[in-house]
């Protein structure tokens, strides 16, 4: 009898741990159930271009936040930023640390052409897609690369569009081009040069200048001496950027100088450059990828969410948006059915029409949008406020 | 084209401007390895701090330079003064290369602290002259531009009779040709290396004041231009003070005629060459500083 009841209170312990064991793991089973899409960002937080990585992971922080206050089709999002400084090596080296380290679903960045360049083939290996909204160089989407995207108009659609435009509506017929030896800066103004060339127009000097250059009055000397410029096709960062307006006005090139040129600038310069330039923004003409005050719904929602999170008297720049965007096409494809890397990239492919705060995003065969609504001309104003040409 | 001569004299004006800039970033650098043969590769940091003192401080009085350029020498001076209590002080007699190594660490932390604290996008730092510019004959030249050239002037003037005339001015140059003798003839060692960091990272903060409303401003906008600042001090001749003016001044004007006849991109290429053709042709610099030995 006795040896009976120990048996009976063996096995009533043994059946009561076995209970306990299945609640525990299930428990464990049930919190791990929380799906997780992790999207790595390599954007460029420090160096020349981190006033574009910075502003950028703003943008993406805000769009995780609102996508996580209900999550999509059961997933919520994370981000895992890496520093990439927009440079070749950086950029390498925070790609190689996020693929290893996160082993992210996909990956938003990089911030620069030669940095997105240099991650490309580590995308590849890893089997990750990556969408670019910020990097403008042709090598990105021309050679095709099966898992690279990108929704920024790259620099010929831009330059192309422009150098038309200013033919055609400014009756431009000679420039001077300036651009960083970068490769988006080279692709940008190859591009502008091809298409002016074409339709008739006459370059005057192609001046490059690397990103240690602060100062610009012997470039604006050297124009100075050229004779009429109609105009000055600008390619470089925001910092550079408000040196060169500045010497040339100071030079009496530009029209907010007294002279005659006009400058152009591709999507380089976030909104901000005018009052930085001061007067010797005046006249500038440039591509924005994102004006604030379109009443599109997607730019408004946007505008109220940022304003709600960082005051009402804030206003985001293209950088906040294309974060911003580059999420919110995360979130679509989970939104139609994508739960990890490959399932994204398929889905990516079948992109049509998303509208985002910047445009319309509209993959062709190399991945590259090929929408151009996205671009918007204005001018600067005497009071540093923009005009809308609609030129497009 | 047209008239080639206003030209060439706008970019005479324009390469001793440059050149201005270059011999304000230079001058303290070149005090402190001339004197005690220490580089300090914190000292770009050292610049960039000196600008953003004097951006903060004149927001802070409304515009205020004349006190935005104290503010810069005086946080020039304790940056000067921190670094040589914290790291040469206590690694001074050691192997040579432990407080250089060090300055490097030195450097990447204020760089990263800065970015930290300051942010990545760049400021604008106008100076009450950064946009008031003068013509005169077709030529045109800034007033914050005339003001470096000018300060630089005064800097090395000021410099100049601080090591010819003063009693410590003496005790440094003393110190910088013997150590040992200069500690046997009563020179407090200890303080003039001190007094000596201090000047030279003053020197630092003040072209930093100076080229605030010039440069890109950033938390590395003072690696812009430390890297032609130790080409000058190569080629002006290592601690040689009028060496480094007059190599500052040359690259200058290398760099505005390079842009006008050539392109920007040439003018790194012009200037490192002329430094290896110095070091491997007369190493000793434009200006070789004369040592008698005592045999």
């Amino acid at each position: 009898m006795g040896q009976t009841r120990r048996a009976l209170a063996i096995a009533s312990i043994a059946a009561a741990g076995f209970v306990g064991l299945q609640l525990l793991t299930g428990s464990a089973a049930a919190q791990n159930s929380t799906k997780v899409i992790k999207i790595g960002a390599l954007l460029a937080t420090s160096g020349a271009g981190s006033y574009q990585g910075a502003q950028q992971k703003e943008g993406a922080e805000l769009a995780i936040e609102l996508l996580n206050k209900t999550g999509v089709n059961g997933y919520k999002f994370q981000l895992h930023h890496e520093d990439s400084a927009c440079g070749p090596l950086p950029a390498t080296q925070a790609g190689k640390r996020l693929i290893e380290t996160v082993k992210p679903d996909v990956i938003i960045g990089e911030s620069c052409s030669d940095g997105t360049l240099a991650v490309m083939p580590l995308v590849q290996q890893a089997q990750i897609p990556l969408i670019n909204a910020s990097a403008s160089s042709l090598k990105i989407t021309e050679p095709g690369n099966p898992w690279t995207f990108r929704i920024l108009p790259h620099a010929q659609m831009q330059s192309e569009n422009f150098s038309n435009h200013v033919y055609e509506k400014l009756g431009a017929r000679t420039a001077v081009l300036l651009f960083e030896n970068t490769n988006a800066g080279i692709d940008t103004i190859d591009s502008f040069e091809k298409a002016f060339v074409a339709k008739g127009g006459k370059i005057l000097a192609k001046i490059g200048f690397g990103r240690d250059v602060n100062d610009f009055t012997a470039i604006a000397t050297r124009l100075a001496g050229l004779g009429p410029i109609d105009i000055i096709p600008t390619a470089s960062l925001e910092g550079q950027g408000v040196k060169i307006a500045q010497a040339l006005a100071q030079a009496g090139v530009t029209k907010a100088g007294g002279g005659k040129a006009i400058q152009l600038s591709n999507i380089w310069l976030p909104a901000g450059f005018d009052e930085k330039a001061g007067k010797a923004a005046t006249g500038f003409i440039r591509i924005v990828q994102f004006d604030h005050l379109e009443q599109r719904k997607p730019v408004q929602d946007f505008l109220a969410s940022y304003r709600a999170k960082f005051g009402a008297d804030k206003t985001p720049s293209h950088l906040q948006a294309q974060g911003y965007d580059q999420v919110m096409l995360v979130a679509d494809t989970v939104r139609r059915g994508a739960t990890d890397a490959k399932s994204i990239r398929d889905k990516l492919l079948e992109t049509k029409n998303l509208e985002g705060a910047t445009g319309h995003v509209v993959f062709d065969g190399k991945h590259q949008n090929s929408s151009v609504d996205t671009m918007h001309y204005v001018e600067t104003t005497a009071d540093l406020n923009w005009k809308s040409l609609n030129w497009n | 084209m047209l008239d080639l001569l206003p030209i060439l004299a706008q970019q005479i004006i324009n390469g001793l401007v440059l050149g201005s800039i270059y011999v304000l970033a230079t001058l303290g650098l070149t005090l402190i390895f001339g004197v005690l043969g220490q580089i300090n590769f914190a000292h770009a940091d050292f610049v960039t701090l000196g600008a953003f003192a004097a951006f903060f401080a004149a927001r802070l009085t409304g515009g205020n330079y004349i006190f935005a350029i104290l503010a810069a020498l005086l946080v020039g001076a304790l940056l000067g003064l921190a670094i040589n209590g914290a790291v040469f002080s206590p690694l001074r007699g050691q192997d040579e290369t432990r407080p250089l190594v060090a300055t490097i660490g030195v450097s990447v932390l204020l760089e990263n602290t800065a970015l930290a604290v300051l942010g990545p996008v760049p400021y604008v730092f106008d100076s009450p002259y950064s946009n008031q510019v003068i013509r005169v004959a077709g030529m045109f030249f800034t007033v914050q531009n005339m003001l470096v050239m000018i300060v630089a002037v005064l800097s090395i003037g000021a410099l100049y009779m601080f090591l010819k005339l003063t009693f410590l001015g003496k005790a440094l140059r003393a110190l910088s040709q013997d150590r040992e003798a200069a500690g046997l003839m009563g020179i407090n060692q200890k303080q003039l290396i001190a007094l000596t960091f201090v000047i030279g990272s003053a020197f630092a903060g003040l072209a930093g004041a100076m080229l605030g409303p010039v440069l890109v401003l950033t938390p590395f906008a003072g690696a812009s231009v430390i890297v032609k600042a130790f080409a000058i001090v190569i080629i002006g001749g290592f601690g040689n003070v009028e060496g480094t003016i007059l190599a500052g001044l040359m690259i200058g004007l290398i760099e505005s005629f390079t842009t006008q006849f050539l392109t920007p991109g040439l003018s790194d290429i012009v200037v490192f060459g002329i430094l290896l053709l110095m070091l491997a042709f007369r190493p000793t610099g434009l200006i070789a500083e004369r040592r008698e030995e005592n045999v």
